[in-house]
């Protein structure tokens, strides 16, 4: 699944078989260390989702990253036009232009964007960088579980096209309401899930949290997390004497 | 950051901040992280993820990796025991990214995201630098920098003494997933001492001896699931945490996906392999040997077994097995597991009517128990009943895959004898096939055994352990011995951070990562061939770090002359090069620089290692053999005159067969029958055959009581993960989870508070059994993910040191300043300063809870694997 370097300008787009999906999270740790992305922001992220009623019950996985929209919100939205569509369909972002004021992250229906005061606007640029090496994406490399097919859309043999070939009938791109062309689509997703995704906001990172994973939510304020007890882990184990009986044994 | 921030800052140091000098030899604390990270941001403007308090006046987004400078550098990822192989990205001396060694058959390019993490440890910027002495009491935490050459003088003075006193025993290595065990047992055995203290039996102790008695020759199976048309998992979760996960989950994706395998998973708890699986059963813990043997049972009434493979090839023939499962049927095993007969029933048979390529496996969560052995036997035994063994997508093995084969990387000579020196820590009487096959100990008798005076050590030297968390009773027993100096007199720590064992030592020695230090590696290829891996620095150790081998050559050559003999090469590179000798002379071509280059050798000459007990034995391995009537097995006359034996006749044609006894695959097998009958044990499954007997814990489990298991998550390896910031990011709580039905009973809801209290075991060679062991407060995870007499509690977690990640403390602890960190030499990271989103000062749920502290030391009877999923418990809501 190498990338060839095409002769004519590339078409990149991504199709994920999601049903291979074993939730392992390599493909956002591989794009953090890749792209030294900081805690609290995301360029890609895995979502979990459990269901049903003991032991009739399932986990569902959902990774998501930039959709790589032909009509993208951000760019849209961008007023100092720092968001520009690349030859090869890439979103990309030339920093020295970003006003840090976030109307890219408020347009965005894929939490796939992250800009405010403190940060420049960064998101997934499907590793243009690795790319211009002849590398993958670093999701797309690592992936234990064949998840990802990405490739040019324009080769006939490339990965995302035989898979589009073969599957191309059963993918569906998320949220399609907002109609904004992803460049990226799924097959064998949980529609449900794409709640889980934030639209004007990028991803929150609370929903890693284990109690989340039941829930349909796209954040998380303060207010609408679970109270969790504290507790004093200097001293919160007390070993038992020894011969101590349990209550109700006779000694 | 850039060569000219990095000039700036260096110049600044120099002129601002003369006081930085906490590095100096001899000096005490003298600089607290504040200070250093006050200081540092002052200094500091071109960091990456910028925040609006350092926003970078130019406006770069973040660095991007220019791939155009990047050397690539092969090595083998150590974040788990899975060893995947992995080539490194350099860009300007550092160490940006990893990814899958393409040319290493079991991973190919894939990672998990603990392999991804592996640059982040590197750059960890609360690493060791220095080497430390302890200034205050032990445990206390105060530290003084000393240099390499006083370290080296004091532990060698020490052994030298403990040898000097006809006490080699007393010098002890305790390591947990080190991957140096040759090294280590080299040094030792040139002092004679027998005294490397390991971890086998409170991972995989039970399954690989089920392996070992089964299969005769290899303890880990490399099942050929990619071929696969049926996957029985019992207790598994390759998903996230198998030993060799990446390796066996990349397969079985396809092997369901693209070759239309269904998968069965046996698990008490949703893990993401149950939760994927096409049927996921939970039965109560302890009782899967017996759905095995009900499976067994229901596969031989109905008819559908591979007569001709137990005929000829198993040692208890078909039709006596038949007589022999008789009563296990899927009713009896019904009651026992609580999983419907039906359920039971029709498994068995869908699995043995897709034979020959279906595959039963196994891991902790059967092993793990009083009876796992028994247990992983009657498993593997499943393999045998459909003829599965050895075929194309069933239960394959190869030849021994846990050691580097030593005729094709031999140890350089002289080679230290075997030290005649015993230590009952190392081989304790209690459990007599603990180091039958491979030396796997009994690892959680080691502080207990200290406790009761029953062995002493005068050196202590501990690398890669996380006992203190990961160990049962380590946060409580552990602890106490490590902190009792009369237990043990002197500690020393080669660790890569500030760790909880780090914690409890007289001298902590940095040590280089395992993208900075050699070593060879090597465990069951899924490609079914011999294959060896190559460790290899990707980048330099920085300041004074150096691989825990390399100062064992240096402390071996100052123990005694008769010590250094046997390390007459340089350092740990000169003992690789040394052993690729035989490699080169076998190629052709430099051994060293081929492993260098490549990261891995993969032996070619040979076919795949299908139905290997099948392959025939060539005219030279039967010249000047005799059969014997009675069981058709070969025997050579070796020089000596002694007879062993090389084969069996099988279907007309001397061949290999199994390398068990019999030299079939083994359903009884004597060793065991009598091991058991001298240690005394009469249940069933000291019988020699693999029966199904209660785990007593269990078995005396009152109504109220409910059964206390542990797990891993998928991006953490027990104790030595949580310092790296991406992994902990994603998971950084681990609350008890519980049953919905089961919290509604007790009022509980998510968030709350409660007690636990945990109990000793019974059994063989336990004593105090049913006393209560501890008790312990954490908060509940109400889920349906959890079968309703179980809870569960990760075994990651719940540091209280391995700096700012893992103790979700963000920025300026003054308790975290140890006087081995330098910032100037290891960036401060912005994101440890001010990102960690889950401190709980933000209002976050980080750094967890450790349960091993009152789980209680259990090992299984025979073998001495722990029972960390025999645990019983009552809690109640505070």
């Amino acid at each position: 699944m190498s990338v060839t370097k095409p002769a004519t300008t590339p078409r990149w787009k991504m199709a994920l078989d999601v049903e291979r999906c074993i939730g392992c999270h390599a493909c956002s740790v591989a794009c953090k260390v890749e792209n030294n992305v900081p805690l609290a922001r995301f360029r890609t992220k895995v979502y979990y989702w459990d269901t049903g009623k003991f032991p009739k019950t399932r986990r569902s996985f959902l990774p998501t990253l930039c959709m790589q929209c032909e009509d993208a919100p951000c760019l849209k939205a961008c007023p100092t036009k720092a968001i520009f569509k690349s030859e090869d369909g890439i979103i990309k972002i030339d920093p020295d232009k970003c006003d840090h004021e976030g109307a890219c992250e408020k347009a965005c229906p894929y939490g796939a964007i992250g800009c405010d005061e403190n940060d420049v606007a960064d998101k997934c640029d499907f590793c243009s960088h690795r790319l211009a090496y002849n590398m993958d994406p670093a999701c797309v490399e690592t992936c234990p579980a064949d998840v990802f097919h990405f490739g040019d859309a324009n080769d006939p043999k490339s990965p995302y096209s035989l898979f589009m070939t073969r599957y191309g009938a059963e993918t569906k791109v998320l949220k399609p309401e907002e109609n904004t062309k992803p460049s990226v689509s799924y097959r064998g997703h949980e529609v449900a899930m794409e709640a889980k995704i934030p639209k004007g906001r990028v991803h929150d990172p609370y929903s890693y949290e284990i109690e989340t994973w039941t829930q349909l939510q796209p954040e998380f304020p303060k207010k609408k997390r679970v109270m969790w007890a504290k507790v004093d882990v200097t001293s919160n184990v007390t070993m038992a004497a020894p011969g101590t009986k349990k209550k109700g044994d006779a000694a | 950051m850039s060569d000219s921030a990095n000039k700036d800052r260096r110049i600044f140091l120099k002129q601002g901040l003369a006081a930085l000098s906490t590095l100096a030899l001899g000096e005490t604390i003298l600089l607290t992280a504040e200070d250093a990270n006050a200081f540092f941001w002052n200094a500091k403007k071109d960091v990456y993820g910028q925040r609006k308090s350092v926003r970078r006046p130019n406006g770069k987004g973040r660095l991007k990796n220019d791939y155009s400078k990047a050397v690539i550098k092969k090595g083998v990822c150590l974040n788990c025991s899975t060893v995947c192989g992995i080539q490194g990205y350099v860009i300007d001396g550092k160490l940006v990214k990893v990814s899958g060694n393409p040319e290493d058959p079991n991973n190919g390019r894939s990672l998990c995201a603990k392999g991804q993490s592996g640059p982040t440890i590197n750059n960890y910027p609360e690493r060791l630098l220095y080497p430390l002495k302890r200034v205050g009491k032990r445990g206390e935490g105060k530290w003084q920098r000393i240099s390499w050459d006083e370290a080296y003088t004091e532990i060698a003075s020490r052994i030298r003494k403990a040898v000097a006193e006809g006490k080699p025993e007393e010098v002890a290595i305790h390591i947990g997933r080190s991957r140096l065990a040759e090294e280590m047992n080299r040094f030792l055995n040139a002092i004679g001492s027998p005294s490397l203290f390991n971890h086998r039996a409170i991972c995989s102790s039970n399954k690989r001896a089920a392996n070992y008695v089964s299969l005769g020759e290899t303890d880990w199976e490399s099942a050929d699931f990619e071929r696969s048309k049926y996957i029985l998992n019992f207790g598994s979760n390759f998903y996230e945490a198998h030993q060799g996960a990446i390796h066996a989950a990349k397969r079985i994706i396809k092997g369901r996906y693209d070759n239309g395998a269904k998968l069965v998973t046996f698990d008490v708890r949703m893990s993401n392999t149950a939760g994927r699986s096409d049927e996921w059963y939970a039965p109560i813990p302890g009782s899967d040997g017996a759905v095995a043997l009900a499976m067994c049972h229901a596969i031989m009434e109905a008819g559908e077994f591979d007569r001709a493979f137990l005929d000829t090839w198993s040692n208890v023939n078909a039709d006596d097995l038949k007589a022999w499962l008789k009563p296990y049927t899927p009713e009896w095993a019904a009651k026992i597991s609580g999983l419907d007969a039906a359920d039971i029933q029709r498994v068995a048979l869908e699995f043995a009517k897709a034979r020959p390529a279906v595959a039963a496996f196994t891991n902790r969560g059967s092993g793990a128990h009083y009876n796992g052995f028994n247990a992983d036997r009657a498993i593997v035994m499943l393999n045998a009943i459909v003829g599965s063994i050895g075929k194309p997508g069933g239960y394959c093995y190869t030849v021994e895959p846990t050691r580097v084969p030593p005729q094709v990387f031999p140890q350089p000579k002289p080679i230290p004898p075997a030290p005649t020196a015993k230590s009952v820590i190392e081989n304790p009487p209690e459990w007599p096939l603990a180091n039958k096959w491979q030396r796997m100990k009994v690892g959680q008798i080691v502080y207990k055994y200290l406790q009761e005076g029953r062995g002493k050590v005068q050196v202590y030297m501990s690398y890669t352990l996380a006992a203190p968390l990961t160990w049962p009773e380590g946060r409580s027993l552990a602890v106490d011995v490590l902190k009792d100096e009369k237990l043990i007199p002197f500690h020393v720590c080669s660790d890569v951070v500030y760790s909880e064992t780090a914690h409890y030592a007289d001298m902590i020695i940095p040590d280089a990562t395992y993208m900075e230090r050699w070593g060879f590696d090597t465990r069951n290829n899924m490609e079914l061939r011999d294959y060896v891996t190559l460790r290899q620095p990707m980048v330099e150790p920085p300041a004074e770090c150096v691989s825990f081998v390399d100062s064992l050559i240096e402390i071996a050559k100052r123990v005694s002359p008769e010590t250094a003999k046997y390390f007459a090469f340089k350092n740990h590179e000169e003992w690789i090069k040394l052993r690729c000798e035989a490699l080169g002379k076998k190629m052709g071509e430099d051994g060293f620089a081929y492993m260098v280059k490549h990261g891995v050798w993969q032996d070619m000459s040979k076919p795949k290692y299908y139905d290997l007990f099948n392959w025939e034995l060539k005219p030279d391995e039967i010249k000047d053999t005799r059969v014997d009537e009675a069981t058709q097995c070969i025997y050579k006359k070796a020089a000596d005159g002694k007879e062993s034996v090389v084969g069996i006749m099988a279907n007309g044609k001397a061949r290999r067969g199994f390398l068990t006894p019999s030299r079939k695959f083994s359903i009884y097998h004597e060793d065991i029958e009598a091991a058991a009958k001298e240690r005394g044990f009469t249940e069933d499954g000291g019988k020699g055959m693999p029966t199904y007997f209660p785990v007593p814990s269990i078995e005396k489990m009152t109504p109220d009581m409910l059964h206390l298991v542990t797990f891993k998550w998928n991006v953490h390896t027990q104790g030595r993960t949580a310092s790296q910031k991406y992994l902990t990011e994603i998971v950084h709580h681990n609350p008890m989870w519980i049953n919905a039905d089961t919290a509604a009973k007790f009022g509980i809801k998510t968030g709350d508070m409660v007690e636990i209290t945990t109990y000793r075991a019974h059994g063989h060679a336990m004593k105090d059994g049913g006393d209560v062991l501890g008790t312990a407060l954490i908060p509940a995870y109400v889920t349906e993910g959890i079968h309703p007499k179980v809870l569960a509690v990760s075994n990651t977690l719940g540091n209280m040191w391995h700096g700012r990640a893992a103790t979700a403390t963000n920025g300026k602890k003054k308790k975290q300043a140890i006087p081995a960190w330098n910032t100037n030499i290891i960036d401060d990271d912005p994101d440890l300063d001010e990102d960690i989103w889950w401190d709980p000062a933000k209002g976050g749920t980080g750094a967890g809870y450790n349960i091993n502290a009152i789980l209680p030391i259990q090992p299984a009877p025979l073998v001495g694997m722990q029972g960390w999923y025999d645990t019983v418990c009552t809690i109640r809501r505070v």
